[in-house]
């Protein structure tokens, strides 16, 4: 297997955007082929996790090389829901370990607020098992399932759940390219709406428009991808013996921490799934970065907040960064990147390896990526 | 009253899934029929304050554990003083399924025995319960 490089990272902000997905993934992909210093590719994965819903349009990695000026440059799609962005980068990575291609662009995006709400939740659910759904099953209800079950076993509280988000905005400030960047307070938290018991409005990432890209490369750059791994679930909760940890993280990291050769006692920054607050606490024990039960006590501790042991999510995660689908987990590793090469101003922390976890429906397809400076 | 539930077994790993599944979720064999109780233990529940379209707030959704091994989504009309681990019933309604606290139904039984009204009266009631959380009368074919 040959090593693969990070030669160039970018993204667009994220947030309500007004210009069309082919457009915004032209500007990261654009920014992404500049920072690596190429003309183009010699090959594009293009992760999207629905245009075909959203947007109306198929033939997805077509329309975008066509779009980006690359039409003669082979062009695959990769979707794996929600974590769509992590699945195409390990394509990418793929391609470039195996000697197939030497320098592939990675990008994703996702266009969502131009639909309703009820729309887009209805639209992001379809990633559900189809007779859960029947029942009215939505991520944020079989989130709010996976949440009462946390405090019912009392492995998490409200109030270490509630300060998740509460850090998440405080780095999210400091990003300018985040969807949201006014602090929030732990009571703002706890007395917002509920949206499904016990999960709050304020416990749930945004709905957001964005795209972001990489290009990966056989020529030695700043970053090595030193590890990757994938692992899945049962489409359908109700089929899982488990319902407050992810054996889809668990088995990802596990898989990414042998091709890398070490474990997470190296991972100095990490970008976490945490469209549900708690979820961040649950990835944080599950990729074995803090130990069995002490993720709440380490968030409410500062360990994972910008100045702490490990800073989690200091583009501010999901939560304050935004959550584009299909570009998150590409806008993850970029944060990753930033933060190896010293480019994460504002925010930096000064890491020689990072680590991203991306969810791929509910804990169906998830993703772990280790990022090291070379 | 309380039914059986269809469910199917795969021979391989014993996994018990309702409804049945045609293969196992984990093993590429065909799953045999089986039939669970419809008794069970809350395993987690939650609310929906913006249910999906089609479905009235609030909307009540159950994970439960069924006696027999397998877990099962379904409805319910209430959750007030609900816990995990609570023993409930399932009722179909209209092929739709909802828990209900397994001492209320019983005690509603034991009432409606007594006064000669056996199983229409808590049918009965099921359906009113029901039509507080469902907008139709078969609006789980939607
Ligand atoms: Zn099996």
């Amino acid at each position: 297997m040959h090593d693969v490089w990070v030669a160039g990272a970018a993204m667009t902000r994220i947030g309500r955007r007004s210009e069309p997905l082919t457009d915004l993934m032209a500007e990261a992909a654009h920014a992404a082929l500049r920072g690596a210093g190429l003309e183009g590719p010699d090959a594009i994965v293009v992760a999207t996790m629905n245009p075909e819903e959203f947007l109306g349009d198929g033939n997805f990695a077509s329309h975008v090389a066509t779009h980006l000026g690359f039409a003669g440059v082979p062009a695959l799609r990769v979707e794996t829901a929600t974590s769509s962005g992590a699945a195409a980068f390990y394509a990418g990575f793929a391609l470039v370990a195996a000697g197939l291609r030497r320098a592939v662009l990675v990008v994703g995006g996702e266009k969502m607020t131009h639909l309703p709400t009820p729309k887009v939740s209805e639209l992001i659910g379809r990633s559900i098992d189809p007779y859960e759904r029947r029942y009215g099953a939505t991520m944020p209800a079989l989130a709010g399932l996976v949440t009462r079950a946390l405090l019912a076993r009392h492995a998490v509280t409200p109030r270490e759940m509630a300060q998740v988000a509460v850090k998440n905005h405080a780095h999210g400030a400091k990003n300018p390219l985040a969807h949201f960047r006014q602090p929030l307070t732990v009571d703002e938290v706890l007395e917002s709406r509920m949206v499904a018991d016990p999960l709050r409005l304020l416990h749930c990432c945004p709905i957001s428009d964005g795209a972001a890209a990489v290009v990966l490369a056989a020529d030695r750059a700043r970053v090595r991808v030193a590890g990757i791994g994938q692992g899945t679930d049962t489409l359908a909760v109700r089929h899982r013996r488990e319902l407050t940890s992810f054996p889809a993280t668990q088995d990802a990291a596990r898989a990414a921490y042998a091709m890398a050769g070490f474990g997470p006692e190296r991972v100095e920054v990490a970008e976490l799934h945490d469209a549900f607050a708690p979820f961040e606490l649950i990835a944080l024990e599950d990729t074995g970065l803090v130990p069995p039960g002490k993720a709440g006590r380490a968030t409410l501790d500062g360990e994972t907040a910008l100045g702490g042991r490990l800073p989690v999510n200091p583009s501010g995660g999901l939560k304050a960064r935004g959550h584009p689908l299909a570009a998150t987990g590409l806008a993850q590793l970029v944060e990753c990147v930033w933060q190896l090469t010293g480019e994460a101003a504002g925010r930096q922390v000064g890491a020689r390896v990072a680590l991203a976890h991306s969810i791929g429906g509910l804990a169906t397809s998830n993703w772990v990526t280790l990022l090291e400076a070379a | 009253m309380i039914q059986a539930i269809a469910a199917s077994r795969c021979p391989t790993c014993a996994l018990t899934v309702a409804p049945p599944a045609h293969f196992c979720p984990r093993h590429p064999v065909e799953m045999a029929p089986a039939a669970v109780a419809g008794v069970g233990e809350i395993v987690s529940f939650t609310t929906l304050h913006s249910p999906p379209e089609g479905f009235r707030a609030p909307l009540h959704i159950a994970l439960v554990e069924l006696e027999g091994g397998a877990r099962f989504v379904c409805h319910g009309a209430e959750t007030r003083g609900l816990r995990v681990g609570a023993r409930v019933a399932i009722e179909a309604v209209d092929d739709v399924y909802y828990f209900a606290h397994l001492g209320a139904l019983d005690r509603a039984r034991l009432f409606w025995r007594r006064a000669g009204h056996a199983g229409d009266r808590v049918n009965a009631i099921a359906r009113s319960l029901a039509q507080r959380v469902w907008k139709g009368s078969s609006g789980a074919e939607r």
